[in-house]
């Protein structure tokens, strides 16, 4: 348990930065800081209801009070809560399960055409109907029908797959997933259901009337634009919010269990009566059905869906989040998700928009033997060019210095203090 | 009639006949003992019982039905629970779930009872706890439930992989060398618990032991094997009089010697 006294600083930072975040929404170390206060809330334990709390003020009132100045706070919350929910389904086939799979986008992919060909003129080359399908409820129909779509597939991925172990496993799973990608990229003939390599845009949203005049109601106007931006953003914390849930109550159950069983010892597992492709092929389907859901939210946040969005890369990116956070934690895999996300897209860009600012000034930098013009500074040095680098270096650092992540795994243990060493045998 | 039934049970391993023609019957309420020489084909005899191994010929009945040919979850379901050579707890797991785990087949309860925490999943998983505590006082783990299992000293891990057999419900529980790497004290503390297990909760009980006092003093029956054969089978008292068993332990010329 930890003491009240650094929740209370947690809560403190909490304020200060949330305040800091209001009164510059552009600048990076605010948002930075309300980060790593996320981040803490995440990471202390016990306290339960006022870490929550602290999160709460921090997403429902200091970000979007900021994100109404800057609009790319939500953006870059929204794609870290997508992350994070594949991340979290991940974490149930990789971290808890045990079964590597490199082809995990694909479930993503199928989750964003279930919506896609459906939310757009698409589904018109190849039946009767009207489409798109506009109106509210089917965005939300479809989303829910994402969560059934990606989960089949990931039952269909799942039975020839699971009788493979280890590095088989993964050969395979990363195959499966490029033959997704690589179908969604070619099923524009004969019928053409996908579009091919064009993609598929523009996809519908749902109708956000309510929340337009809501933000009338507060005098934010109705620039749509902003509304989408936080109807997305509001969408993708309910939808994390109802993905950890459903997580940590199966964690907490016969299937939980049995998951970790499985990866910690096949044959026991067997023996104690555990079903191991009834098993593995929960977990697949589970992990697949997050990932599913909040393809079909990114689809019509992105308007556009294209075969390129769901490459291996992808796969490794979430696979990183999940051993970064600490592989078969909960906390660990949203941890993981927002340190990515962040990287990726918010600390190199800033670290690039340095550098060019550096070489701009023509700064020269004279150490009376050497001098050196900052404006010859070569564009080698661009973060976009060695970003997978940074990334590598950052996994073998944390692979050496902390190899079970950022949030270890903890099953529901006692706190270290009361463990007796006493040496008891027998 | 025998709760155990084994039949002219045969596995190879290529060339290699680990378990050759074996048969033999295990009476319920019995403690029945297998011992031999290392290499004996003990330990894959006992993997063919549970389903880790297809025997290449003959069979096994439980309770006058099938056992060989199923699946080992299938097995551990029709209530024949084993402990490991070799311990194999679940590490990362702690005392606690790791009973909770081997409860799977009697936890009733589905996928989305688990999401929506129903009642069937309330009722399910506190009868589940109710009885994981009860198993880890009745083998004195109880002060160490929320330790991971692999921080557990070496006998507190053997006696975790009971619990976790028992946890199953089983009516016949087959041991393999649970007196392994253990002292004399530890080793009284084994043969008491065996006896408790027949006698208080009326398990059949089949071992695989190498302490020879543990088998001649609790067993009822004792089955010897030799390079896969049966080479003897009696009570403990005569089938330590077999010259067979004697050759076998001591090597070819050990009887002359001795006399």
């Amino acid at each position: 348990m930890t003491p009240g006294w650094i929740i209370a600083v947690i809560a403190a930072a909490g304020l200060a930065s949330g305040g800091a975040l209001m009164a510059w929404p552009r600048s990076t170390w605010p948002l930075l800081g309300v980060l790593g206060v996320l981040f803490a809330c995440l990471s202390v334990r016990g306290h339960k209801s006022s870490r929550f709390a602290i999160a709460l003020a921090l997403l429902l009132f200091f970000i979007p009070a900021a994100g109404t100045e800057n609009t790319f706070l939500f953006e870059l919350v929204t794609q870290m809560g997508i992350f994070a929910a594949m991340a979290l389904g991940l974490n149930i086939v990789v971290g808890m399960a045990g079964l590597l799979d490199l082809g995990y986008a694909a479930f993503f992919a199928i989750g964003a055409y279930t919506w896609a060909i459906f939310g757009s003129g698409q589904a018109a080359e190849f039946m009767s109907g009207s489409f798109p399908l506009a109106g509210w409820p089917y965005f939300y129909l479809f989303s829910a029908l994402a969560i059934i779509t990606a989960a089949l597939t990931g039952t269909l991925i799942g039975l020839p797959a699971l009788r493979l172990r280890g590095d088989y496993l993964a050969i395979v799973t990363l195959g499966l997933g490029q033959v997704v990608r690589v179908l969604a990229n070619n099923l524009d003939q004969p019928v053409n259901i996908t579009n091919g390599p064009q993609g598929i845009t523009p996809i519908e949203r749902p109708p956000i009337g309510w929340l337009l005049g809501f933000m009338r109601f507060i005098g934010l106007g109705d620039n749509p634009a902003l509304g989408y931006a936080i109807f997305f953003y509001l969408l993708v914390l309910a939808v994390i919010g109802i993905v950890v849930l459903v997580n940590v109550r199966l964690d907490r159950s016969r299937f939980g269990r049995a998951w970790v069983a499985i990866r910690e010892d096949e044959i026991a597992a067997r023996a104690s009566g555990i079903s191991l492709t009834r098993t593995k092929l929960q977990a697949f389907a589970t992990g697949a059905a997050f990932s599913g859901v909040m393809g079909a939210i990114f689809s019509a946040k992105q308007l556009f869906v294209s075969p390129e969005s769901f490459t291996l890369l992808q796969s490794i990116t979430i696979l990183a989040m999940v051993i970064l956070g600490g592989m078969g934690s909960i906390r660990g895999a949203l941890v993981g998700a927002m340190a990515v996300t962040l990287l990726n897209i918010e600390v190199l860009k800033s670290f690039s928009d340095f550098l060019v600012d550096l070489r701009q000034s023509g700064y020269v930098l004279d150490l009376g033997i050497v001098s050196f013009n900052f404006a010859n500074l070569s564009d080698q040095v661009e973060p976009a060019k060695y970003e997978r680098m940074i990334f590598g270096i950052i996994l073998i650092l944390m692979m050496i210095f902390r190899p079970s992540g950022l949030i270890p795994e903890s099953r529901h243990r006692l706190e270290a203090g009361s463990e007796k060493k006493d040496g008891m045998t027998g | 009639m025998a709760i155990l039934d084994v039949q002219n049970l045969t596995k190879r391993f290529g060339g290699l006949v680990a378990v050759n023609e074996v048969s033999f019957g295990v009476e319920a309420g019995q403690i029945f003992s297998l011992i031999g020489p290392n290499g004996a084909g003990k330990t894959t005899l006992f993997n063919v019982l549970t389903g880790v191994y297809r025997p290449e010929g003959g069979r096994v009945l439980y309770k006058g039905k099938r056992l060989s040919g199923l699946p080992p979850e299938r097995i551990a379901h029709r209530g024949v629970a084993r402990t490991f050579q070799n311990i194999r707890l679940f590490g990362a797991m702690t005392v606690y779930e790791n009973v909770l785990v081997g409860q799977h087949p009697s936890i009733r309860y589905n996928y989305l009872d688990a999401i929506f925490r129903t009642f069937r999943y309330f009722r399910a998983e506190k009868k589940a706890r109710v009885r994981a505590h009860e198993l880890l006082e009745y083998l004195g783990l109880n002060d160490r439930a929320f330790e991971l299992a692999r921080n557990l000293p070496y006998g507190a891990q053997r006696r975790l992989e009971i619990a976790r057999a028992l946890a199953l419900r089983p009516s016949l529980l087959l041991l393999d060398e649970p007196a392994a790497g253990m002292n004399p004290q530890e080793t009284d503390e084994v043969k008491h618990l065996i006896r408790r297990l027949r006698d208080d909760l009326h398990i059949t009980v089949v071992l695989i032991e190498h302490h020879m006092k543990v088998v001649m003093e609790i067993s009822d029956r004792v089955v010897v094997l030799d390079h896969g054969r049966k080479i003897a089978e009696g009570r403990p008292a005569d089938v330590r009089k077999v010259p067979a068993v004697i050759e076998a332990y001591l090597g070819k010329g050990a009887l002359e010697m001795i006399a």
